[in-house]
């Protein structure tokens, strides 16, 4: 396969990730391990497109955030780092640092492309009060999904198309300990995320679920399959029990509310 | 009374696949100004073209127009739980046509408005938390593995919740109405909330625990006392445990994003090249 017909792949493997959150309601598609897997079997080499989503996935859990996100957009990253990865023969933890700058450039496009969907929300108000309502919509359903497509795909196909070489270079030069720093630093990316999904998810004293959580897997070798199954398990204990008075309602907020002692 | 035998009648299902296709397509023109508002409005555009498809009479006209302006306001909710809302505003609009003497018009957006906030709060919690964590926790362990069985296991957990859950939550908006809302609210949504913060949570640990894999390589005594080895007599994984918390206290602190990461990279390639952590 040429350069260019791979980076077309891969930026059409892009716009699928896109489109994911766009289309299809954010049904996880989008995902590093899902498009590092997908842009594996694209590229010919399945167990290297998986070994690297599982290693991106886990530096990217909490990263990819909810709407008007603004740290760098790691669904780009994932896609553009497993490229370069595989490409290149060099690890998923390099590719990262690697693609962690393009895909803060990726994400400015964002910035100008969700300001001017916003300007063709005017054009849409116009078109409704000349009754051109089919207009209006096709602003949504068409346009978005054309200004969303382009917004990924060309910062990853000019990545891929132009870059593979010049990160091959880079690759080549980086030293040993670097290389052994970065594997390092991907376990605390892994850590901060795990702590934005926690301060996401814990308000006050849910803490102690995230505790049980830790310690039932440190000490009794629990997978996360199992700590999962005892979670649900407990949660049914615990809504079963009436007017205990010490549960608390967990909530995107900070705020504390007793359980209500209601029928369910 | 506006005349409303011209209203085209469809199917259940067809109004219920309509809820559920457009309300996963609500993000599709997500925007700085007001968020999902065309999203909102291409999802109940259907159910106001059927309402008033009189194109040649005015007053049908003038109606569909309120109705496409009324709709294209802020809005902003998890794609899943905003089928709810859609449901029920298309219902709200239904009994609009039907009754517009008795109907304030301006009730359906302050529904709409009531609603996207604490739907959004669950809808965001549920998927992106506990769902997306669960399944791509369990996935990720697979893969690491080697087994493509991951990122399959992965996507078939999020589209068991994700499917049925839209297509209820259209379905029960636009049947029950107002009667379902009042149940919401009657503590059900808090306790929802409390099971999904409790599997969650656990799972984060969980996670902690088996996926990071912070190690030490220090030793003592010419290399017959290993830190490692202490640690892992007294708390096992600790040096994880202590990572996330530390990363969660600067989280607290309201440390930026930017920071952050560069203490990840920065601060991760410094430890590593003092032989402090591994």
């Amino acid at each position: 396969m040429n350069s260019i017909g791979m980076a077309v792949l891969i930026g059409l493997v892009a716009v699928f990730a896109m489109l994911d959150s766009r289309l299809l309601g954010r049904l996880n598609f989008e995902q590093p391990l899902i498009t590092s897997t997908i842009i594996g079997i694209v590229l010919g080499n399945p167990a290297a497109g998986l070994a690297s989503g599982a290693t991106i996935e886990l530096m990217s859990m909490g990263l990819v955030q909810v709407g008007a996100a603004t740290p760098p957009d790691m669904v780009m990253g994932g896609i553009i780092a497993t490229s370069f990865a595989i490409l290149t023969g060099s690890d998923p933890e390099t590719a990262v640092a690697i693609a962690i700058p393009i895909a803060v450039l990726g994400q400015l496009l964002g910035v100008t492309f969700r300001t001017i969907i916003a300007a063709l929300g005017h054009r849409a108000d116009v078109a409704i009060e000349k009754g051109n309502f089919r207009e209006a919509t096709n602003y949504h359903i068409l346009w978005g999904t054309i200004l969303y497509s382009t917004m990924y795909f060309v910062p990853v196909f000019l990545a891929i198309y132009l870059g593979t070489d010049f990160v091959q270079a880079v690759v080549d030069a980086i030293p040993a300990w670097i290389t052994a720093g970065l594997n390092f630093a991907a376990k605390l990316l892994t850590a901060y995320g795990l702590a934005l999904l926690l301060s996401m998810m814990a308000s006050k004293g849910m803490m102690v679920f995230f505790l049980l959580g830790f310690f039932a897997c440190a000490y009794l070798g629990l997978d996360v399959t199992g700590i999962s199954i005892f979670g649900v398990l407990l949660a049914l204990i615990l809504l079963s029990i009436k007017g205990s008075g010490s549960a608390a309602a967990a909530g995107v907020d900070d705020d504390y509310d007793p359980l209500e002692d209601e029928d369910f | 009374m506006t005349d409303n035998t011209t209203a085209i009648q469809v199917s259940p299902n067809k109004r219920y696949s309509q809820y559920f296709w457009r309300s996963w397509a609500i993000q599709d023109s997500w925007n700085y100004e007001r968020q999902m508002n065309m999203g909102f409005l291409y999802g109940i555009a259907p159910t106001i073209d059927r309402l008033y498809p009189d194109e040649n009479d005015p007053e049908q006209v003038a109606k569909r127009k309120e109705a496409y302006e009324r709709h294209m306001a802020f809005y902003n909710c998890t794609p899943q739980t905003s089928a709810f809302v859609l449901g029920l505003a298309s219902s709200m609009e239904e009994e609009y046509a039907r009754d517009p003497e008795n109907f304030d018009p301006e009730t359906i957006n302050a529904v709409k408005t009531s609603l996207m906030g604490p739907l959004s709060g669950i809808g965001d919690s549920f998927f992106q938390g506990t769902i997306r964590t669960i399944a791509f926790g369990l996935g990720t362990a697979l893969a690491m593995q080697g087994s493509i069985l991951g990122p399959v296991l992965a996507m078939v957990i999020s589209a068991a919740f994700s499917v049925p859950i839209t297509w209820y939550a259209g379905k029960f908006g636009y049947e029950m109405g107002n009667s379902f809302l009042e149940r919401l609210q009657s503590g059900a949504m808090e306790k929802i909330m409390y099971a999904c913060g409790i599997v969650g949570l656990m799972a984060i640990g969980g996670m902690v625990a088996t996926l990071i894999g912070i190690t030490t390589p220090l030793t003592f005594s010419e290399g017959t006392v290993v830190l490692q080895d202490i640690l892992n007599g007294i708390v096992p994984m600790v040096l994880d445990l202590g990572a996330v918390m530390g990363m969660y206290y600067l989280i607290k602190r309201n440390v930026k994003t930017t920071w952050m990461l560069a203490i990840c990279i920065l601060g991760g390639i410094a430890l590593s090249a003092f032989g402090l952590l591994a």
